[in-house]
C-alpha cells in the first residue's frame, strides 16, 4: 500500500473552520466551551507537524469527529435548556415604564 | 330529504335567536374598563413596608396586577445553576450519545439473541466496547484518498490495562462492590471468614461488609491517617490466614484521596489466596490504572462517572490466576454466568465510548481539572480566613472538600442556590449528619458539618470557577457576620475553651 497522501494545509483549515462552526452549534454553555477550546488545542498542535503519516491519520480522525458534533449540536439543541448563571445577561430588561 | 334539511336550518335558526335574547337582557362582558383615580381610594405603602413582593401599579396595568404566565421554557427568565458536583454523577459526554443512539433506536436487537441479523449487530456492539481494541471499518465516501482505514480505538478493558474477557457489564459500581465482596466472600466462606477494609470506604462497600458480619464473617475496618491515606503496615498486620478479601477504594468520593493501590496490591499479592478489591468508580478515566501493574484481582467501574450513562457498569474480574465468584443473580447465565440479565446494548456501548474518550482525554482532562482547583483554591484562600482543605493535598485535584469555619455547610448550600453543590456524598445528602468520612480523617465535628466539595470535570471552564469564587466570598462573608461564634472568636475567645453545657 502507498503511503498515505497528506491532507493540503487549504484542507486542514477548511477543517478546522467546520469542526468550530459545528462546535458553536452546542446550545449548552459547557460543552460548546470544551469543544471549541479543544478543537484549538488539536488543531494548533498539529499546526507544525510535518510526518505526512501523522497528519493524515489526524485528518481522518478530525473528519469522523466533525461528523459526530454536527449531530451532537443538533441533539443538544433540540432538547436544549435554561442558559447558565454565568452566561446571563446580568441586566434585567423590562418593558414599560420602570 | 329537502323537507328534514329546511327544518333542521330552521331550528338552527331558532337557536340563534333565543340565544340573542337571552343575553341581551344581560349586560356582554368586554374589555375592563379602568376605573377613575376619583373613585378609588388610593393608600400609600408605610415606609415600613419591606416585603419584597410590593408591588407599584403602573398606568398600562389598568388597574390590575399583570402577571405574564412564567413558562420554564422561557430561557431569559431562569437560569440554571453551576455543577460542581461531578463526584456524584458527571454530564455524558455528546459524543457517547452519539455512539448510544443508533442502539436507542433502529438497533434494538437482544445481544444475547443468536438466531438473527438484530442480536448480532448488538453483540458485536457490545462487545466491542468490553474488547481492548476495536477495528472499525470507514469507507472513504468523504475522502477520495482512503478507501478503506482502519481506525484503532481503545476501550473499557484498554482503559485499565485489562484483558476484555474479565470485563463484567453490570448496572453500576454498587452492583459491581456488592458482587465482588459478597461474591468472594461467600464462595470463600467454608475456609477464610475475614475480610478488611476501610473506614472511608463509599456506603456500598461498608454496607455490603456489615450484610456479610450478620452472616458470621469478620471485618476489619481499618483507620486512615489524619490525610486520608491508609497505613500500609496497618494493612499488613491486619491480614490474618483466614483473610479472603482486601477491599480498598481508589479515590475517595468525598475528599479525592489517592490510596496507594500498587503499593497496596504488592501487600496483598504476597499473601496467598487472599484477593485485593478495589472501588475504582470515582479513579477509572481520571487517573492511570493497570490491573496487572497494580496486582488488582477485582474492581468495580461505574458508566456515570466518566462521562457515560447512568444504569451501567462494570466489574472486573481477574481469569489469570482465576478469581471465583458466588453470583448474587441466578438466570441465564449472561457474562460468564456472573452477573445473569439481558445486557442494555445501547448503555454498554455508550459506555464503551466514554471509556474510549477518556482514555484519549486523560491528560487534557486532568490538566484542566488541575489548572481550574488551584484557581479555586487561591481564589477562596487569598479573600476568606479560615478554609481548612481536608484531605490529602496530593489527591485527585477534581475533588476539592473544603471546610468553611463557623460557618454551617448545610446553610451555605442553601445560600448558593446558583451553584450545585454537595458537602458530601450523594448518597447521604438528605441527611444532617456529618460525613463519615471526614469523621474518620479526625476532623473535629463543627468542621465536618462546614465542610463542602467542588467536583471539577472535563466541561467545567474557569469563568464558572470565577463566578463560584465571588459568589462563595459574598456568602460566606454573609453568614459569618450573622454567626455570633464568629463574632467570639474577632474577640479572641477560643471556642473549644467553652463549656457549653452549664445547667
Amino acid at each position: 500500500m502507498s503511503p498515505p497522501v497528506p491532507p493540503s494545509r487549504k484542507t486542514l483549515l477548511h477543517l478546522y473552520a467546520a469542526t468550530l462552526r459545528a462546535s458553536r452549534g452546542f446550545s449548552s454553555y459547557n460543552f460548546r466551551n470544551y469543544f471549541l477550546a479543544r478543537t484549538k488545542d488539536a488543531f494548533r498542535g498539529i499546526q507544525n507537524e510535518s510526518d505526512p503519516a501523522k497528519l493524515s491519520s489526524f485528518y481522518h480522525a478530525a473528519v469522523e469527529e466533525l461528523a459526530v458534533l454536527k449531530r451532537s449540536a443538533i441533539v443538544n439543541s433540540l432538547y436544549g435548556g435554561w442558559k447558565l448563571v454565568v452566561e446571563k445577561d446580568k441586566i434585567e430588561r423590562t418593558r414599560g415604564v420602570n | 330529504m329537502l323537507s328534514t334539511l329546511r327544518r333542521s336550518t330552521l331550528y338552527v335558526a331558532k337557536r340563534r335567536a333565543l340565544a340573542r335574547a337571552t343575553t341581551s337582557s344581560v349586560p356582554r362582558r368586554t374589555l375592563v374598563q379602568p376605573s377613575g383615580a376619583d373613585r378609588a381610594s388610593i393608600v400609600d405603602v408605610p415606609s415600613t413596608y419591606q416585603d419584597d413582593n410590593l408591588f407599584s401599579p403602573r398606568p398600562d396595568m389598568l388597574g390590575f396586577k399583570l402577571e405574564a404566565p412564567r413558562r420554564e421554557g422561557i430561557l431569559k427568565d431562569k437560569a440554571r445553576p453551576i455543577y460542581l458536583d461531578m463526584q456524584a454523577t458527571t454530564p455524558v459526554d455528546p459524543r457517547v450519545l452519539d455512539a448510544m443512539l443508533p442502539y436507542m433506536t433502529d438497533q434494538y436487537g437482544n445481544p444475547h439473541s443468536r438466531t438473527h441479523a438484530y442480536g448480532w449487530e448488538a453483540d458485536k456492539a457490545v462487545e466491542e466496547a468490553r474488547k481492548a481494541r476495536r477495528t472499525r471499518l470507514l469507507c472513504g465516501m468523504r475522502s477520495q484518498y482512503t478507501f478503506f482505514f482502519l481506525f484503532f480505538e481503545q476501550n473499557i478493558a484498554d482503559l485499565i490495562g485489562a484483558d476484555p474477557k474479565d470485563i463484567v457489564f453490570t448496572s453500576g459500581a454498587t452492583e459491581s462492590n456488592n458482587m465482588s465482596i459478597k461474591g468472594v466472600a461467600r464462595f470463600n466462606k467454608e475456609k477464610k471468614r475475614h475480610i478488611i477494609t476501610t473506614q472511608t470506604e463509599h456506603k456500598c462497600v461498608l454496607d455490603s461488609c456489615r450484610k456479610l458480619q450478620e452472616e458470621d464473617f469478620d471485618v476489619t475496618y481499618l483507620g486512615v491517617q489524619q490525610n486520608g491515606v491508609l497505613d500500609l503496615q496497618e494493612l499488613e498486620a491486619a491480614i490474618r490466614p483466614d483473610t479472603s478479601l482486601v477491599s480498598v477504594m481508589s479515590v475517595n468520593n468525598e475528599t479525592g484521596v489517592i490510596q496507594p493501590i500498587k503499593e497496596i496490591g504488592a501487600i496483598v499479592r504476597k499473601h496467598r489466596g487472599v484477593y485485593f478489591h478495589t472501588d475504582a468508580a470515582q479513579a477509572v478515566g481520571k487517573i492511570p490504572l493497570d490491573v496487572n501493574e497494580m496486582n488488582i484481582d477485582l474492581m468495580s467501574i461505574s458508566g456515570h462517572k466518566i462521562y457515560g450513562p447512568k444504569g451501567i457498569g462494570a466489574a472486573y474480574v481477574r481469569r489469570r490466576p482465576r478469581v471465583r465468584l458466588e453470583p448474587i443473580l441466578s438466570g441465564g447465565g449472561q457474562e460468564r454466568g456472573l452477573r445473569s440479565g439481558t445486557l442494555p446494548a445501547a448503555l454498554a456501548v455508550g459506555m464503551g465510548e466514554a471509556a474510549r474518550i477518556a482514555k484519549i482525554e486523560m491528560a487534557r482532562d486532568h490538566a484542566t481539572v488541575q489548572r481550574l482547583a488551584q484557581h479555586l483554591i487561591d481564589g477562596l484562600e487569598s479573600r476568606i480566613d479560615h478554609v481548612v482543605r481536608n484531605g490529602d493535598v496530593n489527591g485527585y485535584p477534581g475533588c476539592v472538600n473544603l471546610s468553611f469555619a463557623y460557618v454551617e455547610g448545610e446553610s451555605l448550600l442553601m445560600a448558593l442556590k446558583d451553584i450545585a453543590l454537595s458537602s458530601g456524598s450523594a448518597c447521604t445528602s438528605a441527611s444532617l449528619e456529618p460525613s463519615y468520612v471526614l469523621r474518620a480523617l479526625g476532623a473535629a465535628e463543627d468542621m465536618a458539618h462546614s465542610s463542602l466539595r467542588f467536583g471539577f470535570g472535563r466541561f467545567t471552564t474557569e469563568a464558572e470557577v470565577d463566578f463560584v469564587v465571588e459568589k462563595l466570598v459574598a456568602t460566606v462573608q454573609k453568614l459569618r457576620d450573622m454567626s455570633p461564634l464568629w463574632e467570639m472568636v474577632q474577640e479572641g475567645i477560643d471556642i473549644n475553651a467553652i463549656d457549653w453545657a452549664q445547667h
